[in-house]
């Protein structure tokens, strides 16, 4: 059969191995994946929605909004041009990843424990039903009336879209009044078009759970055979107490007490041995309070952004070096992150409305210990902050000695930047 | 040309040996009455008009032509007369501005100077190859996005290109520079064994893809 995809894929340069690396067009990872494979020694097919203007050189034309359409497509292109892993940049490609792997016979994920654990309700139905500690919740038809609802919840709660990531959404109410608000802002949210359809049925309705106070956490992790390698733990010290939960500052290595980090690593083991996940890296956040560590979310993919950037590990190797020589089958359970502290912060917007200027990003580069200041938003942008929005302005970057004096220079880069921002 | 004497870029190509010599840049008539006429105004007087390559753009050389006095001028700059304008051609730009033809346009689309240059944009055969594949190839494709990729320089067996337009700042350039730029200059210029980046990604103002995170939202209120 000739598989009429319109792509031109070049044989390995080398002979060597090929992997289809998975990108959503609004990704923050190409160049970081790129360049990996590039170092490697790998040949890459770039399978995106996007369309790319010199297509002809190595990419793979996928709908990401049509899942069993792109199964196919990829498994037709395989019988012409095979690889021998495929690995998702991002949240976006992680069922495909999984489907197509599996009916290939790589090594993958279960397809339907990366589905459920993508939705966050189904992955917190799962967990609570094993009896491991996530917050309680339930799930709201999306159109239930509010009204009728918020008498009979326990307050303080937060609600969430199943489907979104980096906090996008997510909105904690303290009373009735707040609920029915939030509710209604959340479903305008996930029912604008250029989000819908991101959902799928997963846009039917809410996700409603207890707030569990507590300081939060996130665990970088490799699972080997559905071992959890633990590359890094990172503390999130500014407060994730609501209304919103806006990410800004991840610091590696953690300042908890050893056996509280123990317990982090032991419930997170656990965590995707109950969902089955394999292979691959895991990005999972995590609540700690004095009754215990809760899992907040759990995403069988790497760390979100340019955050990655934070992480180097022995040998130079980047967070996407690791996971590329994993998917093809290379043993990376030595790697060990670098003995420096490191962390970044991820800028957030500060209110909504035209980016016009940005002031002081050479005085935050100049910070001691501040690595790379990064404006990931073009001037003239319209900016809309979180729960609606789901980019940030930018990352700070910075190493040092110790946890406290990274956070401290993240803190005074921030401080060096003044953003001239246009409401509309 | 403009107020500021700047001649937009995109029109022309350019360079071969020069000697000098009455004749080196020819000037249409449309351009020579539009020239008279400007020396006319009384803040022209007196000037002569010098031309002068000032850099490379994504349409090739770009220009400067302005109106001087005779006292500000270079040392080396080389003097003309053509059909009774005084010219004066920078030095450095008068190998690459031999045959050179100005004119006058004015039209629908456009209104303003335009020089025609024969020459090539590079001297050295290796640079003017790379920017065959970019003019020929690679710009035409990318122009869909909005975008160009302009050759900044050649040096041993590696080209510094530049991406502009709705290539900066992508969140795919590095898909495009790789899997197609990349590969299509050294498939072309096999001496050509690495093509490496220079944009300032984060100052692009239009990209085609921008990076975030979900979906892209609408405040509601």
């Amino acid at each position: 059969m000739r598989f009429d995809s319109g792509v031109r894929a070049p044989a390995p340069a080398s002979g060597g191995e090929r992997v289809l690396l998975l990108m959503s067009s609004r990704t923050y990872r190409a160049g970081s994946f790129i360049k990996a494979a590039e170092d490697l020694g790998i040949d890459v097919i770039v399978g995106t929605e996007a369309e790319t203007p010199l297509a002809g050189q190595g990419s793979l034309h996928i709908d990401f909004s049509d899942p069993e359409g792109s199964v196919t497509r990829i498994q037709a292109f395989a019988s012409e041009v095979p690889f021998d892993a495929v690995v998702p940049a991002e949240d976006d490609g992680t069922w495909l990843a999984a489907e197509t792997s599996m009916r290939l016979g790589l090594p993958h994920n279960p397809p339907e424990m990366v589905g459920a654990v993508r939705d966050k309700a189904a992955m917190r139905e799962l967990m609570l039903a094993r009896d491991l500690p996530t917050p309680n919740g339930f799930r709201i038809d999306i159109d239930s009336d509010p009204e009728d609802l918020a008498g009979e919840l326990s307050y303080p709660c937060v609600i969430k879209p199943r489907f979104l990531s980096g906090s996008q959404g997510v909105m904690r109410v303290n009373n009735p009044g707040e609920f029915v608000f939030a509710f209604q802002r959340v479903r305008r949210l996930i029912q604008q078009p250029t989000i819908s359809g991101l959902g799928g049925q997963m846009g039917d309705s809410l996700w409603c759970e207890d707030y569990v106070p507590g300081e939060e956490v996130a665990l970088e992790g490799m699972l080997n055979d559905g071992t959890l390698q633990t590359l890094a733990l990172f503390d999130k010290p500014d407060p994730l107490i609501g209304p919103y939960f806006e990410e800004t500052i991840y610091v590696t290595p953690s300042r908890h007490p050893e056996s509280v980090q123990a317990k982090i690593v032991e419930i997170t083991q656990k965590v995707v041995q109950a969902c089955g996940l394999k292979t691959g890296p895991v990005h999972v956040e995590l609540r700690v309070n004095p009754d215990g560590v809760y899992v907040i979310d759990l995403a069988p993919r790497s760390i979100g952004g340019l955050c990655s950037k934070a992480l180097r590990f022995d040998q130079g190797d980047s967070l996407e070096s690791l996971i590329l020589r994993q998917a093809l089958g290379q043993d990376v359970q030595g790697a060990l992150r670098e003995l420096a502290a490191s962390g970044v912060m991820m800028i957030p917007i500060p209110r909504g409305g035209r980016l016009n200027a940005i002031a002081g990003v050479q005085a935050a580069r100049a910070v001691p210990g501040v690595e790379e200041v990064i404006i990931s938003v073009p001037i003239g942008e319209l900016l809309v902050p979180l729960p609606e929005g789901g980019s940030y302005l930018g990352f700070i970057f910075a190493r040092s000695d110790a946890p406290n004096q990274v956070e401290a220079a993240l803190r005074q880069a921030h401080a060096e930047l003044e953003f001239d921002i246009q409401s509309d | 040309m403009g107020e500021n004497g700047q001649v937009q870029a995109g029109t022309v190509d350019y360079g071969r040996e020069v000697s000098g010599g009455v004749g080196m840049i020819e000037i249409t008539p449309e351009a020579s009455a539009k020239i008279k006429d400007m020396l006319q105004a009384s803040d022209r007087q007196g000037k002569v008009l010098k031309v002068a390559i000032v850099g490379r753009g994504p349409d090739g050389y770009e220009y400067s032509l302005r109106f001087i006095k005779p006292d500000d001028a270079d040392p080396d700059d080389q003097p003309f007369q053509v059909d009774g304008i005084d010219l004066l051609v920078d030095a450095d730009s008068a190998p690459k501005l031999e045959g050179a033809r100005l004119a006058y346009v004015e039209n629908a689309y456009q209104t303003g100077f335009q020089l025609d240059n024969p020459n090539p944009l590079w001297e050295d055969p290796l640079s003017q190859a790379v920017q065959d594949v970019l003019d020929q190839q690679i710009n035409p494709s990318v122009a869909g996005h909005g975008g160009w990729v302009m050759l900044l320089d050649v040096r041993d067996d590696v080209a510094y290109v530049e991406l502009g337009g709705g290539c900066q700042g992508c969140g795919l350039a590095d898909v495009t520079l790789k899997q197609g730029i990349d590969v299509m200059i050294r498939q072309a210029v096999p001496d050509i064994k690495q093509v490496i980046d220079t944009t300032d990604h984060a100052a692009g103002t239009n990209p085609y893809y921008q990076p975030g995170k979900g979906g892209p939202a609408e405040s509601p209120f």
